[in-house]
């Protein structure tokens, strides 16, 4: 355990050090700022749009860090040969995959919270209650935890640009899972039909992960709803990450 | 004793380029260290040594033949908590101090805080980075990044130190430095298995060695029992006359002296009584046996012309 | 044995929980009305911002996305949205994005029986792309559809205006017109189609055709309203069609386009001529 903990903080240490954190830190922040002046232009309610950038913020400036500095994490160590050291020591390799995802789910808690953080205050000095948004952010964090979750699968077989552009396409395909229930009333049963069950049922939903609009509408979220979506998230992610520690476990460093 | 490193019939090829051809780095190797000594392995570049290397480290697996490390399987967590191991040309993390990289490292080792400390401040102290363990490592030089791997090898008391290429791209006291420490290490009665291609540093602090070309074994030993018995002579530097009739090659230097070759010790008595007769001095007594590099380089010339043959 | 194993059974447990949490989420999703995932589709011009240059392709999603939206004849609150999204925002991401104005506008006159939206939507669409006549030709097609002949005519007017429409369009305002009851004005398009150099045979034909029909409808009109006032005036209907000149009610007596005189029924009072057997009147 101390293993996974060793190197989960490496791994934060890493990503804090990295001035490329910093620089979409401070843009989310300014997107955040600037929401306050974009609502002053719009007839009706100001705080949806404060909300929707907001929430925005969190969730792509999220993303980016989950995945550049993800799929980073493992490539870099295998590029740079530093994970010969560290595998040379009484470490498992599932330890450093599993200390390497944890380090990366810290990254992101501090970005969720310190984005998600300034947008509440923002929403707050409008004069409206923001706690509504918060279960929102904290399916944004479960939905950042998949993406991470493939950021690292990737990285561990494969070069960090080959990793990007999986986990892009993961993230993108993942947010339209809602058109394969579009697609299935559709396409007669055949194999067309077979292969788009599979990949809607393989490919994350992410979709469902997805409470913004209800929380900016200020809709109550019920608690069973909320419930599924972040068991079915940790679970995905637990899945995907599970797997990475299997592939890396073979893999071999020539 | 059981041995330290126990390896045999070991053999790995690598596949080429899309599946095309192979490429055999290790074959059919055969060999043990024994607890306490100082094993070179020593080869030209490509001949397999960071290979076997990397299979004693389980970052590669063998396609035959079996590695053990203290009787145990590389993957065997057990087995690498007593070993310590530095690669050829490390990296480190570019944004750690020397102190947070060894602290990461001691972590690894599951040692607690207090003894962390006692132990980093010992290495760094052993490996002369006092006074730069605050530096961030993106700013140590080549010499100073081989001595923080050094640290980290040797930092939670190994039995065992694995070092590749230890001395690549050192200056001469660098390397005086890493020789000196591997004997003090030898000292403290632990292992060391090292690999390299700079045989005058093996050839000063070796007990063993095993000479590798491409993949194959080609000897194996100590360095008195490898070295040919032929190879064994004195270089006697006479000034004045040499008579004829002396055993031995002879040749003029270009101050006027000569050089006679003598082959083995028992030569040497009656040659020095021929000269001192025949009315020259003996300037100098030097003997000689096969240099390393000398057998070395007749290991390779041998396997070329097998190769040739075949 | 059991080591190997451990992997592939975490990954299994894991599978399953996903599996089993996501059916869970299907289960609570059915309840929740349809146009909240239209709540979310942004106004065009934030869209196109977002679409970082690829406004034109998203345009086309989301487009194939309304396409299928719409196929969905259970929802409820329907028609809400279509203007907005045939409207404001597929307009805005790709303005000369033809088919959206009147796939939209079809839905509004059609399924929601609101002409002016449709036509709204109709209107946009021609203010954005000048040169296509189509949009105000399926706006004069919506108006002949409510039997608006008016506003239809005016629309074909529009329409055959368009350079290198079509030329049957100015029939089509002729025909309008004629519909309309303003058959002054009908016969003057068909004098201009029958003048046009560039008519052809077909379109001549046609336009001799109704302007006989038109001649005979607007005589038939001129002297049944002149019977009308006869008969309000004197009390009684005239016995021949020349009282009507004699007592000053006419300047002179048409004739047919065949040149005959138009023949009347004193009894019933309807004027009717040889003629008028022609493309129905």
């Amino acid at each position: 355990m101390t293993a996974i903990a060793a190197v989960a903080l490496n791994t934060f240490r890493e990503a804090i050090r990295d001035r490329v954190l910093y620089l979409l830190l401070a843009v989310a922040l300014v997107v955040v700022a600037g929401s306050r002046f974009v609502a002053m232009l719009t007839v009706g309610s100001e705080t949806k749009i404060v909300k929707d950038l907001g929430l925005a913020a969190v969730s792509i400036f999220g993303l980016l860090i989950a995945v550049f500095i993800g799929v980073s994490l493992v490539s870099k160590e295998i590029e740079r040969r530093t994970v010969y050291t560290l595998l040379a020591q009484p470490v498992a390799r599932w330890q450093f995959v599993a200390g390497k995802y944890a380090g990366l789910l810290l990254v992101l808690a501090a970005n969720v919270l310190v984005v998600g953080g300034s947008v509440l205050a923002a929403v707050g000095l409008l004069g409206e209650s923001p706690w509504g948004l918060v279960p929102a952010m904290a399916l944004i964090f479960v939905e950042l935890g998949v993406v991470a979750a493939f950021a690292i699968l990737f990285s561990s077989f494969t070069n960090p640009i080959l990793a990007a552009v999986g986990t892009f396409a993961v993230y993108v395909a993942g947010h339209l899972s809602w058109s394969f229930d579009l697609l299935k009333k559709r396409v007669t049963t055949g194999a067309g039909r077979q292969l788009c069950d599979i990949l809607h049922a393989v490919l994350p939903n992410l979709d469902r992960l997805d409470l913004k609009a209800d929380a900016v509408h200020g809709a109550a979220i019920p608690a069973g709803t909320f419930a599924a979506a972040a068991v079915y998230g940790l679970c995905y992610a637990a899945a995907v990450v599970v797997l990475a520690c299997i592939v890396f476990e073979r893999r071999e460093f020539a | 004793m059981s041995a330290v490193i126990e390896i045999r019939n070991l053999r790995k090829a690598f596949r080429g380029h899309l599946g095309i051809g192979s490429h055999v780095a290790v074959d059919d190797l055969t060999l043990s260290v024994a607890p306490g000594e100082i094993f070179g392995l020593l080869g030209p570049n490509g001949a397999g040594k960071t290979t076997t290397l990397k299979m004693l480290l389980a970052l590669v697996k063998p396609d035959s033949g079996t590695v053990e490390l203290f009787g145990r399987s590389p993957r065997d967590v057990e087995a690498r908590k007593r070993l310590g191991f530095l690669p050829e040309n490390p990296y480190f993390y570019d944004y750690l101090t020397a102190v947070e990289f060894l602290d990461l490292y001691g972590r690894l080792h599951h040692l607690g805080a207090a003894e962390r400390k006692r132990r980093i401040d010992a290495a760094i102290e052993r490996v002369g980075l006092t006074g730069r363990e605050r530096t961030p490592l993106r700013k140590f030089s080549k010499g100073m990044v081989q001595r923080v791997g050094l640290a980290q090898a040797i930092q939670h008391d190994p039995e065992l130190v694995i070092l590749d290429e230890p001395m690549s791209g050192l200056d001469p006291v660098g390397r005086r430095e890493v020789r000196d420490l591997i004997l003090a290490l030898k000292a403290q009665g632990k292992t060391i298995f090292f690999s390299s291609h700079i045989l005058q540093d093996a050839e000063m602090i070796c007990d063993r060695v095993a000479i590798l070309f491409k993949g194959k074994l080609r000897a194996i030993g100590r360095l008195d029992d490898l070295a040919s018995p032929t190879a064994k002579w004195v270089e006697v530097t006479v000034r004045g006359p040499v008579p004829d009739g002396v055993p031995g090659t002879r040749r003029v230097n270009p101050d006027g002296t000569t050089l006679l070759t003598v082959t083995g010790f028992d030569a040497l008595a009656p040659v020095v009584s021929a000269v001192t007769a025949a009315g020259g001095t003996i300037a100098g007594v030097w003997p000689r046996r096969e240099s390393l590099e000398d057998l070395f380089l007749r290991e390779i010339g041998r396997a070329k012309t097998e190769e040739r043959a075949s | 044995m059991t080591r190997s194993l451990f992997p592939a059974a975490l990954f299994l447990a894991a599978v399953a929980g996903a599996t089993l949490s996501r059916a869970r989420i299907v289960a609570l999703e059915a309840p929740r009305a349809g146009t909240k995932e239209l709540l979310y589709l942004p106004n065009g011009k934030y869209l196109k911002a977002a679409s970082l240059g690829q406004a034109s392709v998203v345009a086309d999603l989301v487009y194939l996305w309304a396409i299928q939206y719409y196929s969905d004849y259970d929802r409820a609150d329907r028609y809400t949205y279509v203007e907005h999204v045939f409207g404001k925002v597929i307009p805005e991401l790709d303005p000369r994005f033809v088919d959206p104005y009147w796939l939209g506008a079809l839905i509004l006159t059609t399924e929601a029986q609101d002409l002016d939206s449709g036509l709204r939507l109709l209107e946009l669409g021609a203010e954005k792309n000048p040169r296509e006549w189509i949009f105000l030709f399926l706006a004069g097609w919506e108006c002949d559809h409510v039997k608006d002949y008016d506003r239809a005519a005016a629309y074909f007017e529009r329409a055959a205006r368009v350079p290198d429409a079509p030329a049957p369009l100015v029939r089509l305002v002729a025909g309008m017109r004629a519909r309309g009851g303003n058959l002054r004005e009908a016969i003057a398009k068909w004098e201009e189609v029958l003048a046009d150099p560039r008519g052809d045979e077909a379109s001549q034909a046609i336009a001799r055709r109704q302007l006989r029909t038109l001649q005979v409808r607007a005589d038939v009109k001129d002297l049944e309203e002149a019977i009308a006032s006869f008969r309000e005036r004197q009390g009684a209907m005239p016995r021949r069609l020349d009282d009507l000149v004699r007592a000053g009610f006419l300047k002179r007596l048409p004739l047919d386009p065949d040149g005959k005189a138009y023949r009347y029924d004193a009894a019933s009072g309807t004027v009717t001529s040889d003629a008028s057997r022609v493309l129905g009147s």
